[in-house]
């Protein structure tokens, strides 16, 4: 397993080589910056993707809440994260009715 | 208390102390360095436990009754594996108990001296009466492969001597070693001549320890004849403890050839260096012309009879094995060639009789068992050796 | 907040078997954050984990592990600790093993009251091997063992820390990892045998066989079975079973723990640097 590097200047990121789709991160997010996607290189057939990482508040639960070491999120401190607005909240609602994947056909508000 | 009101260091250097045999084993085991000891109360070893419990933390040491037997064994191994001498005292049935957990010392190589106090079995059997019920026991008390150090105390002086032996040993060899006593030599009270403890304490062999950079620590990457280095805790070497079959690390694997060569090693650490690990008494064997085997407190009668019998005109000789795992496989296959007669007398039902018929690839050993917890009177023998011989 | 775990971890041993989604990572990564915070030295912590998923947990964390046999954590755990007064040893279990086979060590630990953090991965199952009930598993779920529905009753480990003396309790869930990590903290801080449940979801095992087929789903059942304690404690009777009070449950900072009560009571007694222990050294005589 890598030794975690921190890439500057963003709010959250995450290493695809331990993720193992398990859905907890997406559903920890608030603000609709993450999504499960169809993956089939994966073990689960899925895999995360950050799907509106300028929407990220800097919150940390999806970090608190990943058991693999998977997505990590800047220091409030280094980042000038947003606030949380209402279509993002939106879109969180609308991943989290779909499986935890965003719509194919989300058009954002 | 040490000795008792009787203490006296005689000409020759020696202690000379009254006690019993369980506070013999208890006085080794603070002479010895011991930091812990662990146990639970049960007939006839309860006393090595009240003994300590006094003792021990008179030098600074700690004596902790536990829950039961197995947390007995077990906080003595926990303490064992954070890096000290540790120690516990038991009967049959306890080491029926603490059996896994001696597997795990075995598996993890971790030094630990533990005495057995042997009583009338199997079960419950005779809780205060005495017998040898437990030497094929202490050769595989756990399940799996593994190789046993197991020393038997044949007279008092030994329940000292032999205990002092098995903390050396323990940390020599990286494992449990079982110091076999009885409810006769346990609870006889009596004189017995002991090293002083500064002797036993310019002789203490600690633990080898790895000095190096900790980057370059491999606690079980040793030599195919040598046992693993475990480091104290706490002092900057970080490495895992486990039962499963580990790499030089100390963690978990099933690769192949790991597993293959960490039990290989297990039994080649103490088969390559019996030299270090046997210990005999031989009496009257050089003119004899029978040859009696036996061990523990049954040794005393034996010897007793071999002298009675010599009083007749009968040539009889003693070979006691001490350390009776590994079996002295060499010296009594020898002996087998030079003796026609030969009569194993122990209290149990022929548990040693086997590895006898074994190393000597015989199976007309002659036998003199008993199983109702008394101990053989010397007469008991002779009155045999005349039957069969 | 990129809080970097990699310090204290063992790199070369990830990443973990556990199954995907297991909140057994997230009480690892809890126990990491908490032990971050205080600065305790990783040659100062010493953690012993016994055998089923939780026992896993040991062999992750860069700090001098124990892997011991089934439920005999608390023994070894206390064996390192009296030999070792002045270091820190944490226990990472799992409910079948602190609460089955290990309930009387567990019990006796506690009665101690010997400082060690005494975590318990509570996932309400035998995950290990493959979903057998354990003593917390509900009645009238699942089990391989009991495939008629469990009949076997459960009961709340907490009480029995308590009721056995141990002078710190509480209880967290893996959906509130904040949280898990504060008591982690308070845990560590804490001068006597601290007992934490913590409750996490094994949805392979428990979860699948039992209506909660993915990992959110066993998460959103523990939190359908929990509420913090000082809302808890409102509740009439009959909705109280039905719920696990979470937070810190007991905190005792008086009671005398037992590796201070042996150096300086009995130690000291037998150097004689103090008198007997008598009754009169305790409040409670009987």
């Amino acid at each position: 397993m890598a030794v975690m590097t921190a890439p500057a200047n963003t709010p959250v990121w995450v290493d695809k080589d331990r993720c193992k789709a398990c859905d907890i991160c997406v559903d920890a997010c608030p603000a609709g910056v993450l999504s499960m996607q169809a993956d089939p290189h994966s073990t689960l057939g899925a895999n995360i993707e950050i799907v509106a990482i300028d929407a990220c508040i800097g919150c940390n639960e999806c970090e608190l809440s990943c058991p693999d070491f998977a997505i990590f999120v800047a220091e409030k401190s280094e980042f000038k994260f947003a606030k949380l607005t209402d279509s993002a909240k939106a879109r969180q609602e609308a991943i989290e009715k779909n499986g935890y994947r965003l719509p194919e056909d989300w058009k954002e508000a | 208390m040490a000795g008792g009101d009787k203490t006296v260091i005689n000409a020759e250097g020696k202690r000379e102390v009254v006690m019993i045999g369980n506070h013999l084993a208890g006085l080794a085991a603070v002479d010895s360095g011991c930091k812990l000891f662990g146990g639970y109360p049960i007939t006839p070893s309860s006393e090595v436990m009240e003994y300590l419990s006094d003792a021990l933390p008179a030098v600074g040491g700690v004596c902790i009754q536990m829950e039961d037997e197995i947390g007995g064994v077990a906080v003595a191994t926990g303490a064992a594996m954070s890096g000290v001498r540790a120690m516990t005292a038991t009967s049959g049935p306890g080491i029926s108990l603490k059996a896994e957990n001696l597997g795990l010392a075995q598996m993890a190589e971790v030094p630990l001296v533990v005495v057995d106090v042997m009583r009338g079995g199997p079960s419950t059997g005779l809780p205060t009466r005495v017998a040898q019920g437990d030497i094929n026991q202490a050769k595989n008390p756990s399940h799996g492969d593994y190789k046993s150090i197991a020393l038997c105390a044949g007279t008092l002086a030994e329940c000292y001597t032999e205990t002092v032996r098995a903390f050396n040993l323990a940390d020599r060899f990286m494992q449990p070693v079982f110091v076999l006593l009885d409810a006769t030599l346990g609870l006889m009270h009596a004189k017995a001549v002991i090293p002083t403890a500064e002797e036993v304490k310019a002789n203490i062999v600690p633990r080898k320890k790895f000095e190096g950079d900790p980057k370059d620590y491999k606690p079980y990457g040793v030599a195919q004849d040598e046992p693993a280095v475990l480091n104290p805790m706490f002092q900057g070497y970080r490495y895992h403890f486990t039962g499963l079959h580990h790499d030089a690390m100390g963690f978990p694997t099933e690769e192949i050839e790991t597993c293959r060569k960490l039990i290989d090693r297990l039994f080649r650490k103490v088969d390559e260096h019996r030299d270090e690990i046997e210990s005999n008494e031989e009496y009257m064997l050089e003119d004899a012309d029978i040859l009696l085997i036996g061990y523990g407190s049954a040794s005393l009668s034996i010897k007793e009879a071999v002298n009675r019998l010599r009083e007749e005109g009968i040539k009889a000789g003693m070979f006691r094995p001490i350390t009776i795992w590994p079996s002295p496989e060499e010296r009594m296959n020898e002996l087998g060639k030079q003796f026609e007669k030969v009569m194993v007398v122990e209290l149990n039902q022929g548990q040693y009789l086997e590895e006898v018929q074994r190393c000597m690839g015989r199976r007309d050993i002659e036998k003199l068992t008993k199983t109702n917890g008394r101990p053989f009177s010397p007469q008991d023998i002779i009155d045999k050796v005349k039957e069969v011989f | 907040m990129a809080f970097n775990y990699d310090d204290y971890l063992r790199l070369e041993k990830m990443p973990t078997l556990w199954c995907w989604g297991c909140g057994d990572g997230i009480v690892l990564k809890a126990f990491v954050r908490a032990v971050d915070k205080l600065q305790i030295p990783k040659d100062d912590i010493c953690v012993v984990s016994g055998i089923g998923c939780s026992g896993r947990f040991s062999s992750y964390v860069d700090f001098n592990t124990i892997h011991t046999t089934h439920g005999r954590t608390p023994a070894f755990a206390t064996g390192v600790k009296l030999a070792n007064p002045d270091k820190h040893v944490i226990v990472v279990t799992g409910d079948g093993d602190a609460l089955a086979i290990g309930g009387n060590h567990t019990i006796h630990a506690a009665r101690r009251n010997i400082d060690i953090t005494f975590i318990v991965i509570q996932n309400f199952i035998y995950g290990l091997t493959n979903a057998q009930t354990s003593p917390t598993t509900p009645q009238g779920m699942w089990t391989v063992t009991q495939k008629a529905g469990n009949i076997d009753p459960t009961f709340d480990a907490c009480k029995l820390a308590e009721a056995s003396g141990a002078s710190f309790v509480a209880r967290e869930s893996v959906t509130k990892p904040k949280k898990l990590e504060k008591v982690i903290i308070e845990a560590l801080k804490h001068k006597g045998f601290a007992y934490i449940d913590a409750l996490t979801n094994c949805h392979i095992n428990l979860g699948r066989k039992n209506k909660m087929v993915s990992a959110m789903e066993t998460l959103d059942w523990i939190d359908s079975i929990t509420m913090p304690k000082s809302k808890w404690d409102k509740l009439p009777e009959e909705e109280k079973i039905n719920l696990l009070p979470t937070g810190i449950l007991k905190q005792d900072t008086k009671a005398l723990e037992y590796t201070d009560m042996y150096y300086n009571m009995i130690i000291a007694a037998h150097q004689g640097k103090r008198g007997k222990v008598t009754q009169d050294d305790f409040e409670k005589k009987i």
